[in-house]
C-alpha cells in the first residue's frame, strides 16, 4: 500500500474512532441526562434555556472539543520533539517544557490574568515565553559538539523540570492561602468548558504549531539517519531544528494556558502509532493529532464520571497511564539505545 | 464541532423574566436575578448558614461540601467542593441565583456561570461589619428583610458584651495557627485578626501579609507569643487535622508554653462569617480572658 492510502487508511479509521468517543462523552455526565434529551439538544430541538440544551452544548461540548485539541496539540508535540531530538522518549513533560510553560502560566495568574479571549492571549504567551525558555536551556545543557547527548538530553530535561517546578513552589508559597487551591488545582492539569472565542484562538494556535511541524515531516525523517546525513541530503538542519523547536514549545504552551500541564499524552500516543505506522513522520504527525485527541478525551471522559458528581484531574489519569508506559519503554524496547 | 459551539454562543439570551431585581453585590458588580430568586445555590459555606438562620432554607437548591452547618442543610443536594464544584450538577438544579466568594471559590468558576448566563452573587467579608452586612443582604436576597435586624442585633449585642468583659484587662500577645506546617497566620485582612481583637488579646501577627499568610516559626517565637490557639480542623467523626499541641509542647522558651496557655479551637466557628460569629468571639475571649468569664 502507499505511504498516501495508508495515511488515508488511518486517518479514516481513527477519524471515526474519534467521533464514536466524542458521541460517548457527549451522552455521559454527572447531570445524569437521558441520552434521549442529549440528542434533543445536539440536533437543535430542545430550547436553548433547557438544562439538556445547556448541560450538553454549553459545557459538554465546549469541553470535548478542548479536550480533543489538546490531546492532538500535545502527541504532535511529543512526535515532535522525539524527531528533533532523535529521542524516543523525549516529550513536553519528559523533557520539562510542559514545567517552564506552567511556571509562565502561574506567574501570569498571580498578575490576575485570565480566561476572557485577550486575558487567554496573555496567558498564553506568558507560557509559550516559559515553553521556549525551559526547551532552550535543555537544548543548551544537553548540546555536546557532534550533536545531541541522548542521556544527557533526558537528564537535562529532569534538572530543567526540576527547576521550573521550584521556581513554581516559589510563586506558591508567596500567594495567600485562599488563593492557594484554585492554582494546586490548576497544576493538576484540568481541562473546562472554554468559551468559543477563546476555544477559536486554542485551534488556531495548536493549527499553527500542527502546520508548521506536519511541513516539516519529510525533513524529520531524515534527520532521522543522523544529521551528518541530513545535511547531505539538502536539509538545512539547524532551520528544520529552530521552526519544529518553536512549533513544539508553541503546542506545549498553548495546552499547558488552557489546561494546565498534563503529562504524557506525547510519550504514550506516538508510541501506540510507532507500533502500528512504523517510523515514518509523514504518517505519524497528522495521525497523531487524531489519536491524541482520542486519547486524552477517553481519559477526560473517565476524569469527569469515575467519581461523580465530583471530578478528577485528568492530569492525574494521563500520569497514570504515562508513568508506567515510561518505565515499560525504558526498561524493554529502548535500553539498547540507551 | 466548532461551529456548532459558536452558533450555540449567538443564541439570544432568554428575555428578562417579568420581575427582574438588579443589585450590586460585594465586590460592586451589578447582578441582575427575578425577583425574587427562588432558586439559590450557595457555593459559600457562611452563607448557607446564614440562608438557614433566616429562615430562608425553602429557597436554597443546592450547597458544596463543606457546608456543614446546621445538621439539615444534608438535605439539599452538594454540587462538590468549593473549588471545583461540578458545573453539570449546578445547571440541573436550576439555579436562579448562585452566590459565591472571591475567597475560596475559583475566578474560573465564577466566569463559566456567567457564560451560563446563570446570575452569580459574589460576597466577600473579613470584617464583624461585613459579616452583617453579608447578613442584611442575605436577608434581601432571600425576602426575609424582617429577620435581619432580629439576628444582626442579638450579634452585636453579644459582641458588644465580649467587649465589655475583657476591657478592664491587658491585653496578652496572641498567635493563632489556622494550619501549624507551614505556618499559616491570620494577616492584616483577615476577621480573625479583628476578632482576637475584640475578645481582649493582641494578635502578633495582625500588621502581616494579606489575608492568611505563611509564617516563620522563628518569627513567631520571637515575638513571644502569651497565649497560643491552634485552629482544630477535624469535623465530626473525621480526625484528619485535628490539633496536635504537643509538636508546640517543646518550643519551651515561649512564654505561652511556660505558663501552659496552648489551647485548640474549633476551626468551623472561627471562619465562619455567619451568625456563629458571637459563639466564636465568645469562646476566644474565654480562652484569651477565663478571668473575666469567672
Amino acid at each position: 500500500m502507499s505511504a498516501g492510502r495508508r495515511l488515508a487508511l488511518a486517518l479514516g479509521v481513527l477519524g471515526l474512532a474519534l467521533l464514536a468517543v466524542a458521541a460517548l462523552s457527549l451522552f455521559l455526565g454527572s447531570a445524569g441526562l437521558a441520552p434521549g434529551a442529549v440528542a434533543r439538544a445536539l440536533t437543535g430541538r430542545a430550547g436553548p434555556e433547557s438544562i439538556e440544551a445547556v448541560v450538553t452544548l454549553e459545557l459538554r461540548l465546549p469541553r470535548v472539543i478542548a479536550a480533543a485539541l489538546a490531546g492532538g496539540a500535545l502527541a504532535v508535540a511529543g512526535v515532535a520533539f522525539q524527531g528533533l531530538t532523535r529521542n524516543p522518549l523525549a516529550e513536553p513533560a519528559v523533557l520539562g517544557v510542559s514545567s517552564g510553560a506552567a511556571f509562565g502560566v502561574v506567574l501570569a495568574q498571580i498578575f490576575g490574568l485570565g480566561l476572557s479571549v485577550v486575558q487567554a492571549l496573555g496567558v498564553t504567551v506568558f507560557a509559550f515565553a516559559g515553553a521556549l525558555l525551559a526547551a532552550g536551556a535543555v537544548y543548551l545543557i544537553a548540546m555536546v559538539p557532534g550533536g545531541l547527548s541522548i542521556q544527557t538530553l533526558l537528564l537535562a530535561g529532569v534538572i530543567v523540570g526540576i527547576f521550573f517546578t521550584s521556581a513554581i513552589t516559589v510563586l506558591i508559597s508567596v500567594i495567600d492561602f485562599n488563593r492557594l487551591g484554585g492554582v494546586v488545582h490548576w497544576l493538576l492539569g484540568n481541562l473546562a468548558p472554554i468559551p468559543p472565542a477563546s476555544l477559536a484562538l486554542f485551534a488556531l494556535l495548536a493549527l499553527a504549531g500542527f502546520w508548521l511541524i506536519l511541513r516539516s515531516a519529510r525533513e524529520l525523517n531524515l534527520l532521522a539517519l543522523g544529521e551528518e546525513a541530513a545535511i547531505q541530503l539538502g536539509v538545512d538542519a539547524a532551520r528544520l531544528k529552530r521552526r519544529v523547536f518553536v512549533a513544539a514549545a508553541l503546542l506545549t504552551g498553548t495546552v499547558v494556558a488552557f489546561t494546565g500541564p498534563i503529562g504524557f499524552v506525547g510519550l504514550v500516543v506516538p508510541h501506540l502509532l510507532r507500533g502500528v505506522l512504523g517510523q515514518d513522520n509523514r504518517l505519524l504527525v497528522p495521525t497523531a493529532l487524531v489519536a491524541g485527541g482520542i486519547f486524552l478525551l477517553a481519559a477526560d471522559t473517565l476524569a469527569r464520571n469515575i467519581v461523580a458528581p465530583a471530578e478528577l484531574s485528568v492530569g492525574v489519569i494521563t500520569s497514570f497511564c504515562g508513568a508506567p508506559f515510561f518505565v515499560y519503554l525504558l526498561r524493554s524496547r529502548y535500553r539498547a539505545s540507551l | 464541532m466548532l461551529a456548532l459551539v459558536l452558533a450555540a454562543a449567538l443564541v439570544p439570551v432568554a428575555a428578562s423574566p417579568a420581575l427582574a431585581l438588579t443589585l450590586r453585590d460585594m465586590l460592586g458588580r451589578e447582578v441582575t436575578m427575578p425577583s425574587p430568586p427562588r432558586r439559590i445555590v450557595s457555593l459559600v459555606p457562611s452563607v448557607t448558614e446564614i440562608v438557614f438562620s433566616l429562615g430562608a432554607q425553602d429557597r436554597l437548591v443546592g450547597r458544596t461540601d463543606f457546608c456543614d452547618y446546621p445538621a439539615a442543610v444534608k438535605d439539599k443536594p452538594s454540587v462538590g467542593g468549593m473549588v471545583n464544584p461540578s458545573l453539570e450538577t449546578l445547571v440541573t438544579l436550576k439555579p436562579d441565583l448562585v452566590v459565591a466568594t472571591d475567597e475560596g471559590n475559583r475566578q474560573e468558576t465564577v466566569r463559566q456561570l456567567e457564560r451560563l448566563r446563570i446570575p452569580t452573587y459574589l460576597v466577600h467579608a473579613n470584617r464583624i461589619a461585613e459579616t452583617v452586612d453579608l447578613i442584611a443582604r442575605v436577608g434581601e436576597l432571600t425576602g426575609r428583610q424582617a429577620e435581619v435586624p432580629r439576628l444582626t442585633g442579638e450579634m452585636l449585642r453579644r459582641i458588644e458584651a465580649v467587649r465589655r468583659a475583657v476591657a478592664p484587662f491587658s491585653r496578652p500577645r496572641v498567635l493563632y495557627v489556622l494550619w501549624p506546617d507551614p505556618l499559616i497566620v491570620p494577616g492584616r485582612a483577615s476577621m480573625l485578626t479583628e476578632l482576637i481583637d475584640v475578645a481582649g488579646g493582641a494578635s502578633i501577627t495582625a500588621g502581616d501579609g494579606d489575608a492568611y499568610p505563611r509564617f516563620s516559626l522563628e518569627a513567631a517565637v520571637a515575638r513571644a507569643p502569651e497565649v497560643i490557639i491552634l485552629a482544630d480542623h477535624s469535623t465530626g467523626s473525621s480526625t484528619a487535622g485535628r490539633s496536635s499541641p504537643e509538636k508546640w509542647a517543646r518550643l519551651a522558651s515561649v512564654p505561652a508554653i511556660r505558663a501552659g496557655r496552648l489551647h485548640s479551637a474549633d476551626l468551623s466557628l472561627l471562619h465562619r462569617y455567619g451568625p456563629r460569629v458571637p459563639e466564636g468571639l465568645e469562646m476566644l475571649a474565654r480562652i484569651i480572658h477565663p478571668e473575666a468569664f469567672r
